[in-house]
């Protein structure tokens, strides 16, 4: 079962510290808002919910499968 | 402004003395002829009353949850919203303990009138169907909501709920008022409406029907899709299947010119020749199908094209909620599109980062390209960075209508680039 990264769109507001943290999968657009690359891989779980509890306005979810919403 | 809904005779037949019945439309837009249809609005000429409608179909039959799913995978029910979600699958996730029902009409895009006419002319159809569901989902509560800027529909709904009190149906129906703007339609906006927040969308970590009002299960649909419901409840499988082709049973509603000089909604079956319902010159303009969240479509695809799901699909486009928009003759699509995307991004509910601030980016570079004869790639760049990256579709939805655009009319963009513009007169077939 891989994981992904989702963000809540309404509450993220382009802190930007879920990409310093992670940037093996997020990047940040020309806005500052993050774009997700790809799904978590196994090496890259712990840093991932570090990501999620980094996010000022928690607006990052780990989720189990990749989906649109 | 306030108007006359004219209810036309229907096309083949004689002389049905028809009453025409009034829809307010303090917005803009004019509003449309609605025809008598072959099932959903086959009695619209008698009158939105209970007792014309149960003089017509006579009492409705109450399913059970289990014989109502099984009916909706025997006629591949599909909602009627845009995103075309079976209707099986969700009243099978949606059945456990503590269900609610919600009827969708608020239909937020001002190309759209057919849930506006269904609500206003046959509203007991709709509410059969809604009722059939709460049955079926042994619940008593459903809900309703209806657009705000179309204070006629809210009092025709509680006049014909009056009316089913009166008669003795004990279902708590509560009434909703949408925001009157594009994105106040999605589910998960609606859902922020009923439980007393703003009307805009939010993301969602499951389907309503998991998941939805009070976290309880919300089988929320389109008013359309209850029509059809109650229709199919009343009817049976083979019943509802008398309409449509072998492969897509029953009909549908469709708008044609919704936001034009002659809007017109009809009920067709599904199967019936694109040619049955446009003109002869319509079928030689480029066609906007599937509203302003939609796709174009060549005059050279049209031809052979029926209102199927299949065979829309096949040509790379959806029909999502019935919107037909022909582009008139002498128009150029780019020039409509870029004024299309200019109010899509002036309909944002500016919450998600990336709609905010990429719709209005996108509407400039867009601008940039069909009038002063900028370049395409920032169209193209843009277009990506707003996919898939919000609470809701209205981004995706943006992005589609303007990566159709691109894909079908490549002559028409390198006109623009050069700063030309033959309004279209390329795309007429000779």
């Amino acid at each position: 079962m891989s994981h992904t990264l989702r963000v809540d769109w309404p509450n993220c507001k382009a802190h930007g510290l879920c990409a310093e943290i992670l940037p093996e999968v997020i990047s940040l657009d020309r806005w500052g808002f993050p774009i997700v690359h790809e799904a978590v891989g196994y090496d890259l779980l712990d840093l991932a919910k570090g990501a999620v509890k980094a996010c000022p306005t928690l607006a990052l979810r780990l989720v189990q499968k990749p989906s649109r919403h | 402004m306030t108007a006359i809904t004219t209810v036309s005779p229907p096309p083949a037949s004689s002389s049905i003395a028809i009453p025409p019945h009034p829809i307010v439309r303090n917005e803009v837009g004019l509003d449309p002829v609605v025809s008598p249809g072959p099932a959903l609005l086959a009695g619209i000429g008698d009158g939105p009353s209970l007792e014309a409608h149960r003089g017509r179909v006579g009492k409705s039959p109450w399913p059970s949850a289990e014989q109502l799913i099984k009916m909706c995978e025997a006629v591949d029910l599909r909602g009627r919203g845009g995103a075309g979600f079976p209707a099986a699958i969700k009243m099978a996730t949606a059945h456990r303990r503590k269900a609610v029902v919600v009827v969708n009409a608020s239909e937020g895009e001002p190309a759209s009138r057919k849930d506006a006419a269904l609500m206003a002319l046959a509203p007991h159809v709709v509410l059969d169907g809604a009722a059939a569901v709460a049955h079926a989902l042994k619940t008593r509560e459903v809900h309703i909501v209806v657009p705000s800027e179309l204070p006629s529909i809210g009092f025709g709904l509680e006049k014909a709920l009056d009316e089913r009190l009166d008669a003795g149906e004990r279902i708590k129906w509560q009434i909703h008022d949408a925001a009157p703007r594009f994105v106040a339609g999605e589910g998960s906006a609606v859902l922020e409406l009923l439980a007393g927040r703003d009307n805009l969308p939010v993301t969602t970590w499951q389907p309503g029907a998991v998941s939805g009002y009070k976290k309880r299960p919300t089988f929320l649909s389109n008013a359309e899709t209850f029509a059809h419901l109650g229709h199919l409840a009343r009817l049976g499988p083979n019943g509802y299947a008398a309409q449509g082709t072998p492969a897509e049973a029953g009909t549908t509603l469709l708008t044609l010119r919704g936001d034009g000089w002659d809007p017109v909604v009809r009920e067709v079956a599904y199967g019936t020749p694109l040619s049955d319902i446009l003109t002869a010159d319509e079928m030689n303009q480029p066609l906007l199908l599937g509203g302003y969240h939609g796709t174009w479509l060549k005059p050279e695809q049209l031809a052979a094209m029926a209102l199927s799901r299949i065979d829309i699909a096949a040509a790379g486009a959806t029909l999502g909620a019935g919107v037909v928009l022909p582009l008139a003759h002498g128009w150029c699509p780019l020039v409509r599109t870029e004024a299309l995307v200019d109010y899509l991004a002036g309909q944002s509910a500016r919450r998600c980062g990336p709609c905010m601030n990429g719709l209005p980016n996108l509407a400039e570079a867009l601008r940039d390209l069909v009038h002063r004869g900028g370049p395409v790639g920032p169209v193209e760049e843009l277009c990506g960075l707003v996919t898939q990256r919000g609470a809701c579709s209205h981004p995706d939805g943006t992005a589609r209508l303007v990566t159709s655009m691109l894909s079908r009319f490549p002559e028409e963009v390198d006109l623009h680039s050069l700063g030309e513009c033959r309004g279209g007169q390329d795309e007429v077939a000779p």
